[in-house]
């Protein structure tokens, strides 16, 4: 009997491994998601490449010029202080790309892990977990980072993190949600009953249905957290000029807004540029990575 | 009568709730779209009811005069409160106030004041010469914290008294000769005290009120609030909603009713600049309290009458912490001084007619023209910072700029911190707090450059010097100089003549610009938004208004405009 046992497991390993393939078939198919992710990749080269790119220095000023429209030499026109927009918008990419991912990434692995674990265990790990997340959620997460700030000083890294680490409270609960149900359903059950172990199931069934969720919440948390480290700096917790990002580009902006309009629109158009990709991304891995239709 | 938050629709709306729910709903669509309606809005309301709306800048700190310290609270003190003396509106020259005439010794020592016989507290109790005892005397309680008491040390005995010296508040020159004499003498011929009377560290206040709600000297009882204040001003307070509207109403038993032409003025604390030009825009205010620096040239090119720029008694500048050990060098301080290009700060940053400056005190007050030391000279700048070990910058550590949370502060220090980079190659970090909190770390000495500015009480260069007097409430930089206080606190007020007193103000003032514990930047100007609709609103240079004489008069180019917008 030990035979046929291991000869069907082999089968399920070779078909789990063609998820991704047919996942990249199917994205391949959706134009929006393939538009978002090569706007997302120009994003991430440019970003990266922006200190050897950059048409002039972010913080050289030119008071002389001050404002002005978009022209030949300045492509998107300078703010107040007599600096380049283009070259602004670049290096607040970076800041703001990075925040993006960096807060996300460490919102995901812990709220991952966090829920995945008192979802699969349940009972009595689960309940004290939840509570734990119910008692931070009740705390005002500006408070916890302003405290946060205060005590560890102002690191642009510990900005990252601190805001990682108040957002990974609403993903733990849907990864949490999703475990529940699917830790319950018969082809888990009939998993189990082919003998597989309790990792094979997590990482073969459980974790790829749990990814389309997963994926929208995370592309609807990079934008929220761009947005919250606008905020903080905003307060004077986060980044200090001559740094920038683009919320802070942004929130500028909309002081002058009637005088100096590019001010406002440029890094605005970058800022939902990167959101719409990512929303597009995002819709398109998760209908591809979804098992459930990649099996019609 | 109108909120702050929901401009005047109700009114029109309401007409239509018969019609129909699509139909009023339409209408309520179109009323948004167009602006709550035209001719309803908190400016035609207000000429027509003869109510002032006044945008006020931030909620005041505290109407208590002997706790104040701040513009905003001015504006609202003056108008419910009333000293001895008043200002001309235009020459800031001194008319009677609650008293009506007053004698001045040969020596300019004894002041004799005779108040007004119908001069009466809001609630109808006499107003007589010991409240002005009581309530100098209260002012001078130690307990009660008051940060401007050392305006009221020209008399004499005054500081001896504060500091605990004198114990018997009667060796104080302060005497109620009767009800309605009061004799004030002074340690030396002051020639600024009768301006001092108009400033609200010398107000009188209501005893039985104070007695009401708390102890004399104890801070942040209820006398102040709606419905407890008693004042002796043109108006008394009627309504306090916290963070929306301060409103006052005109006062029947002033002395001067019969003259007040306004019968409210409405407060509005517009912290935000650009929200309160829009609001301005909209009608809903009469005066605003600021206008961004951007929207200067726009209003400049539409020739707008509303706009007002004027000449400001104050002085923007930076306070040095010198007890960090890398700002305690002067040659560094002086450095930085001599790297802030000041003539492209105000040309192209603040742009409203500033000038800057130079030295602490504004130029051309009372004729004294502060001293110049230094110009912008960066290569001067890099000699001194090479001198106090800092070659080409390196080695000087990363030093903060502190400000509180506003934009045209942000701007400032933006600017600078790219001068000093590109002149000294020094790294600078910029750090805001919110406006309490600022208070609090610079009072504290937790800062190493912090932003600061300081408008005229009154018109005198003593005013800006003495800010930086050892034990100064306003110092705040750990600068002493024992000279320079002798200057200031002994030498000048026992000046013969006025050219020997302006020339004893010099010699302190180069004493301050050598050591340099604060670095100037410029001297303000007051820009506001008016309405044509405001008259007798002239302006003056410590920016304040008259209330008692302020009417509005709507005129016809105003309601034209008021139906084009």
């Amino acid at each position: 009997m030990a035979e046929p046992v291991k000869d069907m497991t082999k089968e399920f390993e070779e078909h789990g491994s063609s998820l991704w393939k047919d996942a990249w078939i199917k994205l391949r198919k959706n134009h929006m998601a393939l538009f978002g992710l090569s706007v997302l990749v120009i994003l991430i080269f440019s970003s990266l490449l922006t200190p050897w790119i950059a048409p002039y220095s972010y913080e050289a000023q030119n008071l002389d010029l001050g404002a002005t429209a978009p022209s030949m030499a300045h492509w998107l026109g300078t703010d107040i202080f007599g600096r380049d927009m283009l070259t602004r918008i670049m290096y607040g990419g970076r800041v703001s790309l990075m925040v993006g991912f960096i807060a996300t990434a460490v919102a995901l692995v812990i709220g991952i892990l966090w829920g995945a674990t008192a979802g699969f265990f349940g009972g009595r790990i689960d309940a004290l977990m939840m509570r734990i997340v119910d008692i931070l959620y009740a705390l005002p997460f500006m408070i916890f980072i302003v405290l946060l700030m205060v005590v560890f000083g102002r690191n642009i890294l510990l900005l990252f993190l601190a805001i990682g680490a108040v957002e990974w409270l609403t993903m733990a609960r849907i990864v949490r949600g999703q475990v529940m149900a699917l830790r319950n359903l018969e082809f888990v059950e009939a998993a189990n009953s082919l003998g597989l172990s309790q990792w094979t199931i997590i990482r073969r069934h459980i974790i790829p249905n749990t990814l389309g969720p997963v994926i929208v919440y995370t592309t609807l948390t990079i934008p929220s957290v761009m947005l919250l480290e606008a905020f903080l700096s905003f307060l004077g917790l986060g980044i200090q000029p001559p740094e920038s990002s683009w919320g802070l580009l942004i929130n500028y902006g909309v002081e002058t807004m009637e005088e100096y309009p590019w001010l406002l629109m440029f890094p605005g158009i970058a800022l939902s540029l990167t959101l719409f990709a990512l929303n597009f991304l995002g819709d398109g891995l998760r209908d591809a990575l979804d098992p459930r239709t990649s099996k019609d | 009568m109108k909120t702050f938050d929901s401009p005047s629709c109700s009114k029109t709306t309401s007409g239509n709730i018969h019609s129909g729910f699509s139909y009023g709903l339409l209408t309520l669509i179109l009323l948004l779209l167009v602006g709550c309606g035209t001719s309803e809005n908190n400016v035609s309301n207000g000429n027509r009811d003869s109510i002032l709306h006044w945008g006020n800048g931030t909620e005041p700190q505290s109407l208590d005069p002997h706790i104040a310290t701040g513009v905003p609270e001015h504006h609202i003190i003056t108008s419910v409160m009333e000293g001895l003396v008043l200002k001309d509106r235009k020459t800031l020259g001194p008319i009677p106030g609650i008293a009506e005439s007053w004698t001045i010794s040969d020596d300019g020592t004894v002041y004799t004041f005779k108040l007004r016989k119908n001069a009466k507290w809001s609630n109808g109790d006499p107003h007589i010469a010991q409240d002005y005892v009581w309530s100098w005397w209260r002012a001078m309680q130690p307990g009660l914290g008051n940060l401007y008491v050392y305006m009221l040390f020209p008399i004499k005995n005054a500081q001896k008294y504060y500091e605990g010296e004198i114990k018997d508040f009667a060796d104080v020159g302060i005497k109620a000769l009767d009800n309605h004499t009061l004799q004030v003498t002074l340690t030396n011929a002051t020639p600024y005290f009768l301006q001092l009377l108009d400033h609200y560290s010398t107000f009188p206040v209501h005893q039985a009120t104070i007695e009401k709600f708390g102890t004399a000297d104890q801070r942040g009882t209820r006398w102040t609030y709606e419905g407890n204040l008693v004042g002796n001003g043109a108006f008394r307070l009627a309504d306090w909603k916290i963070n929306r509207r301060i409103v006052v109403e005109k006062n029947p038993l002033y002395w001067d009713a019969t003259n007040v032409r306004l019968n409210k003025i409405i407060f509005y604390p517009t912290e935000n600049v650009t929200t309160e030009e829009r609001m301005f825009r909209a009608g809903q205010l009469h005066v605003s309290n600021d206008i961004p620096a951007d929207k200067i040239s726009v209003y400049k090119e539409k020739r707008d009458p509303s706009l007002r720029l004027a000449p400001y008694l104050g002085v923007y500048f930076y306070r040095v912490n010198i007890n960090q050990p890398h700002l305690a060098d002067k040659r560094v301080r002086q450095a930085l001084a001599m790297s802030i290009d000041r003539d492209q700060l105000t040309k192209n940053i603040v742009k409203a007619g500033e000038t800057p400056a130079y030295a602490i005190t504004p130029p051309g007050t009372i004729g004294y023209q502060p001293p110049r030391q230094f110009n912008f000279d960066p290569e001067a700048a890099r000699q001194l910072l090479a001198d106090a070990g800092y070659l080409n910058g390196e080695g000087f550590p990363t030093t903060e700029i502190l400000y509180n949370t506003n934009e045209a502060h942000r701007k400032i220090a933006v600017a600078i911190q790219q001068m000093w980079k590109e002149h000294l190659n020094i790294d600078i970090q910029l750090l805001n707090q919110e406006w309490k909190v600022y208070l609090a770390s610079e009072s504290a000495g937790q800062y190493q450059i912090s932003r600061a500015g300081w408008i005229g009480d009154y018109v005198d260069p003593n005013n800006f010097l003495d800010l930086f007097l050892c034990d100064g409430g306003n110092n705040r930089t750990g600068w002493c100089n024992e000279e320079f206080d002798r200057l200031i606190l002994e030498v000048a007020p026992k000046a013969k003549t006025h050219e020997e007193r302006l020339a004893i103000f010099t010699q302190a003032e180069n004493i301050l610009l050598d050591e340099m514990p604060m670095l100037p930047i410029y001297i303000y100007a007051s820009k506001r938004l008016i309405h044509p609709s405001v008259k007798n609103y002239d302006s003056n240079l410590l920016d304040q208004p008259s209330y008692r004489d302020i009417y509005l008069e709507s005129p016809i180019e105003a309601a034209e405009k008021d139906t084009n917008l």
